[in-house]
């Protein structure tokens, strides 16, 4: 199975928002009600309906606004922390394609995921008690169909095909524009790469995560502790029964005793 | 209360129903959080009516083991919560466990091994008890906070299950004798010398003075 990779190409963005538009479509998602916060940004936040949108920035580039559209959602990484922190097999799961799939029939609403990810991307819903976030249109990809978001995206900011084709074409905008690829994290890969532009501080996008890796208390969690759980109990049983074995149970030492106990209490 | 012949009663039913609910309500609670943590054990959530319900069972048995705990340290604190002289000692010699030591400094109601387990006990457990509810409204937080909550919440299970299988080979078939204590309370006064000398003064001259 071919694995896939969405590519970001900051500088194509518009702002237009029809990424947003078409996910809420093709995923059957309800519009939320918003308000005016003074800002473009619409709506606020990722939210348990809505699984991508366009962060909107404004940076003073010398005296001048400036505009900082991003296309945020999940970035189905290849090592998951939310899957790595999921109790509930079956709710989120890792597809051999790189998308990450959450299936609310399995989710436990524990909220692990939310906490673990790197990039702060699932969502709970509380009358519900379960997650919700980007798959990456699983449904559609697997159906030989590009993510509804990519077939909406009017100026090619948006794109999706085969990981190498893929990387081969981020490097080769990022050279042409100047700017780098994000994550540039080999140790935490994701399928979902940005090209983002020279001169632009990462800083200065909002909700983006200028290091993302597996943050180091889940890696402490489920390599650690998890193992030495059942390595601390199994060790301690068979040092007992070893204990057992070689020295022997403390017996008590017979003494003359004074008789018995007088009133029980 | 009967007598028996030749026994001292070492807890009272306080004690021992104190004990088994927040033994109980910790070993469900691992027994429910090893489930979620191992998925090749997903017959633990199967038996039990699936990971959704299994959720519920791990916090309510969570909140049970907090209560019991906080009882079990106020019910303790005298007996087991302090070291007293001869307590170094006792641990110096390791018990009387590993090799043969001839003068083993008397112990009270607890020797300093079991006063270690209850500070275990106290410290992890309360650990646990803060992490776990954390977890539970877990997007009140700050996500350091958070990420740490369920780390030092698995640290906290790693080293209180393990101490757990110590203090289950001592208590039943390591020392002969010693787990009816926590069953039924009454032990031999054989075994009280033995384990216990400053405790089963303090009984004896206690029930002298009530007896005169
Ligand atoms: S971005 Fe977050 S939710 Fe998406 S796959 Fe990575 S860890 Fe999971
Ligand atoms: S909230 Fe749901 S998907 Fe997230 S870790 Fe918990 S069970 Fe898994």
């Amino acid at each position: 199975m071919a694995e896939y990779i969405k590519l970001i190409d900051i500088t194509k963005c518009t702002g237009c928002r029809a990424c947003q538009v078409a996910c809420k479509q093709w995923n059957g998602l309800p519009a939320e009600n918003t308000t005016f916060t003074g800002s473009y940004q619409n709506p606020p936040d990722l939210s348990y309906n809505t699984w991508t949108l366009i962060r909107f920035d404004e940076i003073d580039v010398e005296g001048n606004i400036k505009w900082l559209m991003r296309h945020d959602a999940c970035m189905h990484c290849e090592d998951p922390a939310c899957v790595k922190v999921c109790p509930s097999p079956g709710a989120l799961v890792k597809t051999p394609e790189g998308a990450v799939v959450h299936n609310p029939k399995y989710c436990i609403g524990c909220k692990a995921c939310m906490i673990a990810c790197p990039f702060n991307v699932p969502r709970y819903s509380p009358e519900k008690d379960e997650i919700a976030k980007c798959t990456l249109c699983y449904d559609r990809i697997t159906d030989g169909k590009r993510p509804a978001c990519v077939t909406a995206c009017p100026t090619g900011c948006l794109d999706f095909g085969p990981k190498d084709k893929m990387i081969k074409k981020a490097r080769a905008r990022a050279e042409e524009v100047g700017g780098y690829i994000y994550p540039n994290n080999p140790k935490y890969e994701t399928h979902v790469l940005y090209v983002l532009p020279k001169g632009v501080d990462m800083k200065a996008y909002s909700h983006l995560n200028p290091d993302p890796k597996m943050p180091a208390t889940v890696l402490w969690w489920k390599n650690l502790f998890k193992p030495f759980t059942l390595l601390g109990m199994g060790g301690v049983a068979g040092l007992a029964a070893l204990h057992y074995l070689i020295k022997g149970p403390h017996e008590v030492e017979e003494k003359p005793s004074k008789g018995g106990d007088a009133d029980g209490e | 209360m009967a007598n028996r012949e030749g026994m001292v009663r070492k807890t009272d039913a306080t004690e021992r129903m104190t004990h088994w609910i927040l033994a109980g309500s910790f070993l469900f609670a691992l027994f429910t959080g090893l489930g979620m943590m191992f998925h090749h054990w997903s017959i633990i959530p199967t038996i039990l009516g699936g990971y959704y319900a299994v959720k519920w069972m791990h916090i309510f048995s969570g909140v049970v083991f907090g209560i019991s705990l906080i009882a079990v340290i106020i019910m303790w604190w005298e007996d087991a919560g302090k070291f007293v002289e001869g307590d170094g000692k006792w641990i110096l010699r390791a018990g009387g466990y590993l090799w043969d030591v001839k003068d083993m400094p008397p112990s009270g109601k607890f020797n300093a091994g079991q006063k270690i387990f209850f500070w275990f006990v106290v410290v992890f457990g309360i650990l646990l008890v803060i992490t776990g509810l954390i977890m539970i409204n877990v997007l009140a937080f700050p996500v350091v906070v958070a990420r740490w909550a369920y780390m030092l919440h698995a640290m906290s299970v790693f080293v209180l299950a393990s101490f757990l299988m110590v203090h289950i080979y001592l208590g039943t078939i390591g020392n002969p004798g010693t787990l009816q204590a926590m069953l039924y309370g009454w032990v031999t006064r054989e075994w009280a010398q033995f384990h216990c000398p400053r405790w089963l003064e303090e009984h004896d001259n206690k029930a002298q003075a009530k007896q005169e």
